[in-house]
């Protein structure tokens, strides 16, 4: 490599020597250094003559030598540093040179719309990371990373598994639709990788529904690829993107060679996962005679409890060895792993030619048995651009992830869940124990692929100065296959072989037309017109084969052919979008920036009858440092005021809620019948969701950039939210398919940044504190209606619940239907007593269960003493109020430490983990684990009379088994399981060591950086459950989750 | 210098209030959050016929629908028919309210009366929350208007913070006292129907003249209220008559379980009856407990006795009536043999 290097040096040196007899020249040779680390800085421009052009570059070492003529000016220059400028004197033949990057985050460039332009001159809300940001700290899903660096976006890592992704969201809730399973509909935004539009949200749902591979195309990205995030919040920003911009858009660019001299970059690092802690378990002996005493001391009567009890083999038969243990289940199913990730990049080039190669390889094993991720990637990108007037970009990249999930599917793990809530008193796992789920666990034969290919090709050509040609042309395959094979023995004797194979396509065309024009040097017009065709679609097949011949032979006919499934699922979807739009830009002296936009888009997904959807956007900003009155100030370096407003689209439905689905029936007459399906409504009317956001900002640098802050506000109106309406049963169909529903997001956001140190010490401090408030609130809903409620049924450990959800209008848009719990009864003599009949407060009419001492006291809203659905009241907001980051960068010579911490503050959880511990103690005769109680505040009983008892206690008598059962006292559908969800989260730390450069010399090498991290550290919560954190979208917790792992790594990355 | 610094500093703070203000005051544009008046919620039952003399509490008479709690109910302008304001359901009186739970534990007439008090409430009564409506047992034919005439209209106010809204012209038409039951009273024209009711139970009692079993048509009941002088507390004394009228002394129902028989104490047992003193009404609550049928609604007394039957063969005779009595006073139950004298003898 050092000889290429070489070789490419010599040249240019001869290139460059050779036209230089002609005046009286002078070689100058000397270092480029950067500032930071004192190491030199290879690839730097070295450019003279006016207009300025380049005449060399720094070597891999940061050395130069040009020629020039005496008395010019050398301009060294960098992409992200400041330029620095050299008048070449006669007597000086050596120059050292240092390089200092650019703080002025004015100049940073940004892409809003279809356009990178500068901080300064764009309208628009965004904010970018650095792909610097994601890397070190090794995970399976770059998202992750994201959490807390940006306002208002807000990352919750609900899931550990490997390769998945948690939740995203841009600016609060962007729908409250929910899955009849409880799933928060996902709003993530869009993001683009590299020109090519990837939607996570579409097809998102295989992760938990049903058989697919379970992998988020995003954690097909690798980290170390990446070199910037571009965050666009508003619809000024995003309004190019029209269609499904409307929950904001990312894009991702990956790294490109900027380098002359070719750089070879390796990275790597390994790592270890460790579960959480596990929870506490009562077992053998204790859990038995637990049991025992509750049936003693709560059966109706003693001989009932005696008859229980020997009617009940696993308490009275103590020395049978099946039922004489005491196993920890969650041993079965959680382990530490050891991981490792590779990453290899090659590029170099100049700008008229430049290329990068980045080579991937990352593998985890998941904390849960038999679960795991691993992701091949190879991708590469090319620019070409000879001249000024032509400019074509290549990016190919091809990803191969590969998981396993176990006995679960991606996001949940119902089985290690259920697996590890059974009793201690069973055997350990083995082929002939009744639980199975742990074998399960570890003996399914899962393996799962995704493959992705992705591929952009972006011409442009100038013609004549000043009118651009463009076409940005991009290709995304992703195919997903999922196999599973259960075996006989793990499924009652009758093994199961499950196949499925997806894929998603996407084709993206845009062809714009720009045109620039300055006047008089201060009135700058730009515009374009553009084109854009989207197709995407989607299509996904399954085969499950039932009692396969035996469990050597996965196939290819089951012999139980009447459960023996297969064919395209119903979730196939195929769409077509294009639209038209202009673009308009004015600026004047960069002071004042007026952007006007509009786009028209064609959905196949539109009804008919409502034609062209109409998405308008128009932004302003006001530079005002530059203005007179601020000429003398010091102390502001920027500042500037945006506001906008502008419309975005989400495609929603599909082609059936429009058209209507035709079936093909029995043949009539010897012809075949076709007949409309009876289920949902043509509605020719059908409407993409639409977003129309208002948003203000502020941004100002204060003291040389010493404190940047950046503070937005917004508006933003969710409308025509697709709601299945159901019809009254005359109708002949049964459902309509509307756009019905509203809501609306305002908030307000907030990013500082401090450079606590001054810059030219040898310590060097920064500290960023970001956040966003947000607030959510339901505006409409259909049939003129306030309020209704949405039934759920999550399936936690096997076990149906229901808290329904509310949506009401003026509140936060989803609400649980729960009782009001005030506390637990003391004695009986404090339940209420009807005046009119002398009964006690009775659950349900007519039921005979009266409220006694130890159980919850419930509010009776309407008074009636009678609590029953008509005292459930809408309580809670799951959505978190505010969220964000702050982050700590602290440097010292070669020695950098990175610390983050993310917080979400105020947010109702549902503890049903909790609930469903304290729910086993109820059922004494069921083999389900006991947690230690005595650590609750539960109601006991005074010993002479069972009517009273503790006062205050927190939780309701867990051991009245024989009313439990329609009392349901641990029920989740009340306040007492419902927590606040505060937590404050140390993400990672990272200790970097640049290894210093005279020794890296001996090596051969440039750089190299040694790193050791933890990642996911601690979470600081007052929540009573695991993990804050690991909870569903609609903030409940149910103890299926993949936990979270905590994460050591040791990383080493070197240059050559 | 150092005022121009002031200045552009407080220039830059009323900026950033600017950006603050802009945020809250997108507030107004929202709808409120507040409760919702349905349209579909509906009264189910539009037409209410207590009998006076008893506490009636209808629950369970709205259909919530969209309706959301809490809510406010309200009876508005109760009417005679004839259009003219009926000030006697609105007027209140001093009734008797439970305010701790009654659960057949109690060991004393003190015990039970502590559980209860004097509460001046209209005789007619709507729950505040719920559109659940009570008559009081204080109400009585002597002022509040029962049928046959037509009673009484009334409206009844929905609200909350969603609005209001009216059920218009319901109809409160309620029947004459039927101090006990089972009654023998004419529920309209408050007339008797028959000299007495039939027991619950009649069960292995053979007949001294024939030998044969006994049944209903054998036994009146007749439940009496003893007025006069000399009656002064609540007592219920339960007394037997053969076909002559004469007493039959109740120790010959030697297995009934005499302490237990009513939830009433102080027991006298005399040649011709047996008297407890009691609280009212009988049963006390609507609930089950070891005085009362399953279901709660009725008190349930037992008497019986056991003989030598034909080849010596043990037969246990059984006499029994569930019951209820509404008005307090001095009651006295008679079971009278009218056909036949019960066997107590051995065959």
């Amino acid at each position: 490599m050092r000889f290429a290097c070489c070789i490419i040096v010599l040249a240019l040196i001869t290139t460059f020597s050779s036209k230089s007899f002609a005046q009286n020249n002078i070689t100058i040779s000397g270092v480029v250094k950067e500032k930071d680390s004192g190491d030199g800085k290879a690839g730097v421009t070295i450019s003279a003559g006016k207009p300025p052009k380049p005449i060399g570059y720094s070597d891999s070492e940061g050395r130069f030598s040009v020629v020039v003529p005496v008395g010019s000016e050398l301009i060294f220059s960098f992409v992200g540093f400041i330029p620095v400028n050299r008048t070449v004197t006669a007597n000086v033949t050596s120059l050292e040179i240092t390089i200092e990057a650019s703080q002025n985050s004015m100049q940073e460039v940004v892409v809003q719309g279809f356009k990178s332009k500068t901080r300064e001159t764009s309208s628009g809300s965004s904010t970018v990371i650095s792909g610097r940001a994601v890397q070190n700290v090794p995970v399976s899903n770059v998202v992750e990373l994201l959490q807390g660096k940006v306002a208002g976006l807000n990352v919750q890592n609900n899931t550990g598994s490997p390769g998945s992704m948690g939740t995203i969201q841009l600016r609060g809730l962007s729908s409250n639709n929910i899955s009849a399973d409880g799933f928060l509909t996902p709003t993530s935004p869009l993001f683009v990788i590299d020109g090519v539009p990837v939607d996570v949200n579409t097809n998102y749902e295989y992760g938990f529904q049903g058989g697919g591979p379970g992998i988020s195309p995003l954690a097909l990205i690798p980290p170390e690829d990446i070199e910037q995030f571009d965050v666009l919040r508003d619809a000024a920003a995003t309004s190019q993107y029209g269609s499904r911009a409307a929950y904001g858009v990312i894009i991702i660019t990956t790294k490109r060679g900027q380098s002359k001299v070719p750089i070879i970059q390796y990275s790597s690092n390994f790592f270890m996962k460790t579960p959480p802690r596990l929870r506490e378990i009562v077992g053998g002996r204790e859990e038995r005679l637990n049991r025992i005493r509750a049936i003693l001391d709560y059966d109706t009567s003693i001989l009932s409890s005696q008859a229980l009890i020997n009617q009940t083999p696993f308490l009275s038969d103590s020395l049978n060895p099946y039922f004489n243990n005491a196993t920890n289940w969650q041993d079965y199913y959680f382990r530490n792993t050891f991981n490792q990730q590779h990453n290899l990049s090659i590029y170099g080039g100049d700008r008229t030619f430049n290329y990068k190669t980045n080579l991937n390889y990352y593998k985890e094993d998941g904390i849960v048995e038999n679960t795991g991720f691993k992701r091949y990637s190879l991708s590469m990108n090319a620019l070409y651009q000879p001249t000024d007037a032509f400019r074509m970009v290549v990016n190919l990249s091809g990803s191969l992830g590969q998981k396993q999930n176990g006995s679960g599917v991606g996001l949940v793990q119902t089985g290690v869940a259920a697996g590890s809530s059974t009793s201690s008193l069973l055997p350990p796992p083995s082929l002939f124990s009744e639980n199975n789920s742990a074998l399960a666990t570890a003996s399914i034969v899962n393996n799962n692929k995704t493959t992705n290919i992705a591929s952009s090709l972006d011409l442009q050509y100038e013609p004549i100065s000043g009118i651009r040609f463009g076409n940005l042309l991009s290709y995304s395959f992703n195919s997903g296959t999922a196999d599973r094979f259960t075996p006989s023995f793990l499924k009652s004797g009758s093994s199961e072989a499950y196949n499925y194979n997806d894929r998603t396509y996407t084709l993206y065309n845009r062809s714009t037309i720009s045109l620039v024009k300055t006047l008089n040097d201060i009135h700058n017009f730009s515009g374009y017109v553009f084109n854009e065709i989207n197709s995407y679609g989607f299509r996904a097949s399954a085969i499950l084969l039932n009692q396969t011949p035996n469990d050597q032979i996965q196939g290819p006919l089951g012999y139980n052919w009447s459960a023996t499934r297969g064919g395209t699922l119903n979730n196939i979807n195929d769409t077509r979008q294009h639209g038209y739009g202009a673009s308009f830009s004015y600026n004047y002296d960069r002071k004042y920036i007026l952007d006007i936009s509009y786009r028209f888009d064609g959905l196949s997904t539109n009804g008919p009858s409502q034609g062209y959807s109409q998405n308008p956007a128009i932004s302003v900003r006001w530079n005002f440092n530059k203005e007179k009155f601020f000429d003398n100030s010091g102390w502001l370096t920027y500042g500037s005021l945006r506001g906008s407003w502008g419309r975005n689209i989400k495609p929603t439905g599909s082609i059936f809620d429009v058209f209507g689905k035709y079936r093909v029936g029995d043949q009539y007459n010897n012809n075949p019948t076709v007949y409309i399906d009876y289920n949902i409504v043509p509605n020719t009317n059908f409407l993409p969701e639409t977003q129309t956001q208002t948003n203000g900002g502020l941004e100002f640098g204060l003291w040389n950039n010493t404190v940047e802050a950046t503070f937005e506000t917004y508006y933003r109106s969710i409308d025509n939210q697709v709601m299945d309406i159901a019809l009254a049963d005359i109708n002949g169909f049964n459902m309509l398919k509307i756009y019905a529903k509203s809501l609306v997001n305002y908030g307000f956001e907030w990013s500082t940044n401090f450079r606590l140190l001054k810059q030219n010490k040898t310590w060097q401090w920064s500290v960023s504190v970001n956040g966003g408030l947000n607030k959510d609130v339901l505006t409409k809903l259909p049939n003129e209606l306030r309020q209704m409620t949405v039934g759920i049924n999550e399936t936690v450990n096997g076990v149906t619940t229901s808290v329904p959800v509310v949506y009401r209008i003026g509140r936060n848009s989803l609400s649980n239907l729960m009782f009001h719990t005030q506390g637990i009864y003391a004695s009986t003599d404090d339940v209420p007593v009807n005046i009119a009949t002398g009964k006690r407060l009775q659950l349900g009419n007519g039921t005979g269960y009266y409220f006694q001492g130890g159980d919850p006291r419930w509010t009776d809203i309407n008074g009636d003493y009678v609590i029953d659905e008509n005292d459930l009241l809408p309580i809670g907001n799951p959505q978190p109020l505010v969220t964000g980051g702050i982050g700590s960068q602290l440097s010292y010579k070669g020695f950098q430490l990175n610390v983050n911490v993310t917080y979400t503050i105020a947010r109702d959880l549902l503890n049903t983990a909790l609930a469903d511990a304290l729910k086993n103690y109820t059922s004494p005769t069921s083999l389900n684990a006991l947690l230690p109680i005595d650590n609750f505040n539960y109601w006991k009983p005074s010993p002479s009379d069972k009517g009273t008892g503790t006062v205050n206690a927190q939780y309701p008598n867990p051991y009245d088994f024989r009313r439990a059962g329609t009392l349901m006292p641990f029920r989740t559908n009340q306040t007492l399981f419902l927590e606040d969800g505060t937590y404050w989260k140390i993400n990672n730390m990272v200790l970097l060591y640049n290894v210093n450069r005279d020794v890296l010399k001996r090596f051969g090498m440039t750089s190299c950086r040694l790193s050791l991290s933890a990642n996911n550290v601690y979470t600081f919560s007052n929540y009573s459950g695991p993990d804050p954190e690991l909870v569903t979208g609609l903030g409940r917790d149910n103890s299926g989750g993949y936990p979270n792992a905590r994460s050591y790594a040791v990383g080493i990355n070197i240059q050559f | 210098m150092k005022n121009k610094k002031i200045k552009n500093s407080g220039s830059i703070t009323i900026l950033f209030l600017c950006v603050v203000m802009i945020s809250i005051s997108c507030n107004k544009y929202l709808p409120e959050d507040r409760e919702t008046v349905g349209e579909d919620s509906q009264f189910t039952v539009d037409m209410y016929q207590p009998v006076l003399g008893r506490t009636t509490f209808f629950t369970d008479n709205f259909f919530k629908g969209s309706t959301s709690f809490p809510a406010s109910f309200k009876i508005v302008n109760p009417r005679r028919r004839s259009g003219e304001p009926a000030n006697e359901l609105t007027d209140v009186f001093p009734v008797k309210v439970w305010k701790k739970a009654y659960d057949g534990n109690e060991k004393s007439l003190a015990e039970i009366e502590a559980k209860r008090e004097i509460q001046n409430r209209p005789i007619f009564e709507m729950s505040p929350h719920t559109g659940a409506l009570t008559m009081w047992a204080e109400a009585r034919s002597a002022y509040i208007r029962s049928q046959p005439d037509s009673g009484y209209l009334f409206d009844i106010e929905l609200s909350n913070s969603g609005g209001r809204r009216y059920y218009r012209n319901m109809k409160l038409m309620p029947l004459r006292e039927r101090p006990y039951e089972p009654s023998n009273y004419n529920p309209i024209s408050g007339q008797p129907l028959s000299n007495g009711v039939f027991p619950s139970v009649v069960s292995n009692i053979k007949g001294v003249a024939t030998n044969r079993y006994l049944s209903f048509y054998d036994v009146d009941v007749y439940i009496r209220k003893l007025e006069g002088t000399g009656v002064t507390s609540n007592s219920l004394s339960f007394k037997f008559l053969d076909t002559l009228f004469n007493p039959i002394d109740p120790a010959l129902f030697s297995n009934t379980d005499w302490p237990n028989l009513v939830h009433g104490f102080d027991m006298k047992m005399t040649a011709t009856g047996v008297t407890y003193n009691v609280a009212f009404p009988i049963p006390l609550v609507e609930l089950p407990t070891r005085y009362t049928t399953p279901d709660g609604r009725r008190s349930k007394v037992q008497f019986g006795y056991s003989r030598l039957g034909f080849g010596g063969r043990k037969e246990d005779a059984l006499l029994g009536l569930d019951f209820a009595i509404y008005e307090p006073g001095s009651w006295e139950i008679v079971f009278a043999f009218k056909n036949e004298n019960p066997k107590f003898t051995n065959d």
